[in-house]
């Protein structure tokens, strides 16, 4: 389809025939076309609308008159409400994405008390809005059709049930599956890795195992030769809704153990070091009044509050689930509203997956931020992983016009011990070799040394490219 | 099927064992209302509050 006006379509929104999203100076429009017009009536008359955005598990959206993009299929457009940062299943943990299964079974619930129906149940349906997860496909409910199946019942299955059930009883890590595979996790492919011993748990019985062989055994059959005379009526349809989510509250992840066991940032500072470290980020903040931050390698999120405290939307970025998880417990029990905590490895950061590597953006193009912070981080990168400190500088540059940086040297207990079976390759990793590699993309605004400690906190700002 | 307007192919499989397991799914629904319901009525009987199941 040609579209005559300059509007950017969204790289993402293209497989439903409903309509579709697009960027109108620099903010997000939907496109609601004829096709879906019955669909979205039925949504806003039956108040199912209404009552998913007041219990928000669905992005609000005004209508408005903007000039649809392809007006021979148009027939409204709206407004939703815009997610400040796009955030994919691959990096949220347990918890989230956990949680993100349960808002989706609620909306299904809600919808088919009012004769409606998901249609789909993708995971990337869902996002983090004020710290807590929400629908914003708003064209993502069909009207019910008496007797039918849920259409997205194994869309369900692959994109949350079966990840939840991997990483709850097989490994926490394969919940990084969803990065490789788009649409999920196969069944059969989760039926072979999970444990046998989830067999006997009913609901993963029924909703992977069984799944699994009923989708070998029926494969490319026609269905309406073989349903005969059964319909799914809405007692069904609600019991299945209860029994997913019976079997995705019974998966719980805990981050403990030897790998996860010590989170606490403060092992290696003095009480005077830390103090000074905390001053010294909140008085670089305030100079700097950002209002986007990307903490790396933000482990529980202690630095990160000074920023989220502060008004600023920040992303606290760590590599390492059971750190990720800790952090977003605590933002749900605050009910703090603009922090995200979000997996990722920086050595090898999120990459632009999916259709013509465009539906789901990498790391790189949702920057830049306001300020990047990277405390008591950059040693993971050039000792632990042997990237020259020139290109984590260009690295950080290009990820936010402030940073916030702590230099942690070779005297260090940190890096001492990265560096205890090896050998020393690094004769430039001390301050002096830092700022000069840093000041060939960087400004330094300030410098703080660390008192007890040989550690130094910088205020640096990029240089325009 | 009847829906001609689903965009997505739900799977043979995964829309044959939902009307298998139908009259399964909406017994067990009944069941676990029932449940809830004995439950509210002894929890009041003893005086403890009812809490509300999270979602």
């Amino acid at each position: 389809m040609k579209s005559r006006s300059k509007a950017a379509r969204e790289g993402a929104s293209f497989r439903d025939p409903s309509g579709f999203v697009f960027y109108h100076e620099g903010a997000p429009f939907r496109q609601i076309n004829q096709f879906y017009r019955d669909d979205y009536r039925q949504l806003i008359d039956s108040g199912l609308y209404q009552r998913l955005v007041a219990e928000k598990l669905l992005v609000a959206h005004e209508e408005v008159d903007l000039p649809a993009p392809v007006p021979q299929l148009a027939y409204q457009v709206i407004r939703p409400e815009p997610v400040a940062f796009l955030s994919y299943p691959y990096e949220w943990c347990f918890g989230q994405l956990k949680d993100a299964a349960l808002l989706t079974l609620k909306a299904q619930e809600l919808a088919v008390q009012r004769d409606m129906s998901l249609k789909d149940a993708s995971a990337f349906n869902v996002q983090f809005l004020r710290g807590r997860p929400i629908l914003i496909d708003s064209l993502s409910f069909e009207r019910l059709k008496p007797g039918e199946p849920w259409i997205a019942y194994r869309q369900f299955c692959q994109h949350f049930l079966a990840p939840l059930a991997l990483m709850a009883r097989s490994d926490v890590r394969l919940g990084q599956w969803s990065r490789l595979s788009v649409d999920g996790v196969p069944l059969d492919l989760a039926s072979r890795l999970l444990p046998w011993r989830t067999r006997l748990s009913f609901t993963l019985d029924v909703h992977i195992h069984l799944h699994a062989r009923a989708q070998r055994r029926y494969a490319g059959e026609v269905v309406t030769e073989r349903r005969g005379a059964r319909v799914m009526g809405k007692p069904a349809l609600l019991g299945l809704v209860s029994s997913l989510r019976a079997a995705v509250r019974g998966l719980s992840w805990e981050p403990t153990g030897t790998a996860w066991a010590d989170y606490s940032e403060t092992r290696d500072y003095s009480e005077g070091a830390l103090a000074a470290k905390r001053a010294t980020v909140e008085e670089f903040l305030r100079r700097i009044q950002p209002t986007t931050v990307w903490d790396l390698g933000a482990n529980t999120g202690e630095f990160s509050r000074l920023a989220s405290r502060r008004g600023a939307l920040t992303l606290a970025f760590d590599y390492d689930l059971g750190a990720v998880e800790l952090n977003y417990r605590q933002v749900k029990a605050g009910g703090e509203d603009n922090l995200l905590p979000l997996v990722q490895d920086l050595t090898n950061p999120s990459p632009g997956v999916g259709w013509s590597n465009r539906e789901r953006r990498s790391l790189m193009e949702r920057g830049p931020a306001d300020a990047v912070m990277a405390l008591a981080m950059i040693h993971h990168l050039a000792i632990a992983n042997n990237v020259p400190l020139e290109m984590i500088g260009r690295f950080l540059a290009a990820l936010g016009q402030w940073l916030i940086v702590e230099f942690v040297p070779k005297q260090d207990p940190q890096v001492r011990r990265l560096l205890a079976n090896r050998a020393d390759i690094f004769p430039d990793y001390h301050r002096e070799g830092f700022e000069r590699d840093f000041g060939l993309h960087y400004r330094i605004h300030k410098s703080q040394p660390l008192p007890d400690s040989d550690r130094c906190m910088y205020l640096m700002e990029a240089l325009p490219r | 099927m009847s829906g001609m307007n689903m965009y997505l192919d739900p799977g043979s499989g995964s829309y044959l064992l939902q009307l298998l397991i139908a009259g399964l799914l909406g017994g067990l629904l009944l069941l676990r209302m029932y449940w809830a319901k004995v439950k509210g009525f002894f929890r009041k009987l003893f005086g403890k509050q009812v809490d509300e199941e999270p979602e």
